[in-house]
């Protein structure tokens, strides 16, 4: 017995690409049935190009690839440690954790993703700091999430943490591991400038602390 | 015992073959870009910890979604997500495009982002994921017959947004 009318519009209004053998077989019954049809399935043809058209290929892979040097990085435990009893502490702990890693991998461009990112802490990147980020991701902080980047300067590369939530005792040195550490005081939250001992990270605070700003419109 | 390499390899494949669409998923289901990166981030995050649990690749698809929405339910638990335009997103139209089906484009993104959850969650893991009614069904809990009505009546009140706002043309004949 074929269904009636009104229960084949609701299935086909439900799954217009359906190839439920009933399905067809109630479709092929009249020409009713087979004009609910192709009204069904010209409607999904206009609706799944603005849910899918919601981005580019390309965007999505390179996503994909930050995700994979997030995790590829290290574990996970220390990304759910919220226990430092300071910036310094947690700072310390954070680069042994992943900031090697990701300096050694920092050698493509990552400009793309830094006003993305740094966009929903409510601040932007100057292009001069953005054009030399070489990864970008997202990083916890003793606040909540911040972000990781890894600059290619000329001295070789710099970890930079920004920590929008928190505040930090700006110009601030730490040593540790042979590294250099400096904090920096930002318009909005704050920052760590990490690199080698021989690469005077002092020397990059001003420029840090002028090129991470509030975007506009933003308090 | 998976080797790492075999390990990364895994999930790697899960990566590329998945990462589109849970991004297009969690864009609609939160409307906000930054958010919706950072919930497929977290998920990779989790599945990257917890991927020697996942026996069967062909449930790869699924244990994702079901990941991810557990982190976008957590995320509402710490705070209300703030909202952008979909438009900021998407994909340039087709400049050979009829200003008339930009507008239906527009409408019906409109109209998919004011759906109710109950309507708009099923519909994208329909459209987006691929999933069957049974599929749903499943990973929401609910009946696959409360599946069916909720797909067929947030498609209604898509076709019935474009009819209200006035688009004409092909899209009256569909009632």
């Amino acid at each position: 017995m074929s269904m009636n009318f009104s229960e084949f519009k609701k299935r086909i209004g439900a799954e217009p690409l359906s190839k439920d053998p009933e399905l067809l077989r109630a479709r092929e019954s009249s020409p009713e049935y087979e004009k609910a049809a192709i009204d069904a399935e010209h409607f999904e043809a206009k609706l799944r190009d603005p849910i899918r058209g919601i981005l580019k290929y390309g965007e999505a892979r390179a996503l994909a690839a930050g995700v994979l040097v997030a995790v590829g990085a290290a574990g996970l435990t220390w990304k759910m440690n919220t226990g430092w009893d300071s910036v310094e502490e947690y700072l310390v702990d954070h680069y042994r954790h992943d900031g090697v890693k990701l300096v050694s991998i920092a050698d493509e461009s990552a400009e793309q993703n830094v006003q993305a990112l740094l966009a929903e802490f409510n601040v932007q990147a100057a292009p001069e700091l953005a054009e030399i980020v070489g990864v970008i991701k997202y990083c916890p902080t003793p606040d909540g999430k911040g972000v990781h980047m890894v600059l290619n300067t000329q001295s070789g590369p710099v970890t930079v943490i920004y920590m929008p939530e928190t505040r930090v005792t700006d110009k601030k040195l730490l040593a540790f591991d042979g590294m250099e550490a400096i904090l920096v005081e930002l318009r909005s939250g704050s920052a760590a400038i990490i690199g080698a001992g021989t690469q005077k990270v002092s020397n990059y605070y001003a420029v840090i602390q002028e090129s991470i700003f509030p975007s506009p419109g933003s308090s | 015992m998976n080797t790492e390499a075999g390990r990364q390899a895994k999930f790697n494949q899960l990566a590329q073959s998945y990462g589109t669409d849970l991004y297009r998923y969690a864009m609609w289901i939160c409307g906000d870009d930054a958010l919706a990166k950072d919930l497929v981030q977290e998920t990779y995050l989790r599945a990257w910890k917890a991927l020697d649990k996942l026996k069967d690749s062909g449930a790869a698809k699924s244990w994702l979604i079901t990941i991810l929405r557990r982190e976008y339910a957590r995320t509402f638990e710490r705070k209300v997500p703030k909202f952008t335009d979909v438009d900021t997103v998407v994909v340039p139209e087709d400049s050979e495009l009829e200003p008339e089906d930009r507008t239906e484009i527009k409408l019906l993104r409109q109209g998919i982002l004011k759906l109710a959850p109950k309507y708009r969650e099923p519909l994208l893991m329909q459209v987006v994921m691929g999933y069957s009614c049974q599929e749903i069904s499943e990973e929401l809990g609910v009946s696959k017959s409360a599946v069916m009505t909720q797909l067929f009546r947030a498609r209604e009140q898509l076709k019935a947004k474009l009819q209200k706002d006035g688009v004409t043309g092909n899209v009256h004949e569909l009632f």
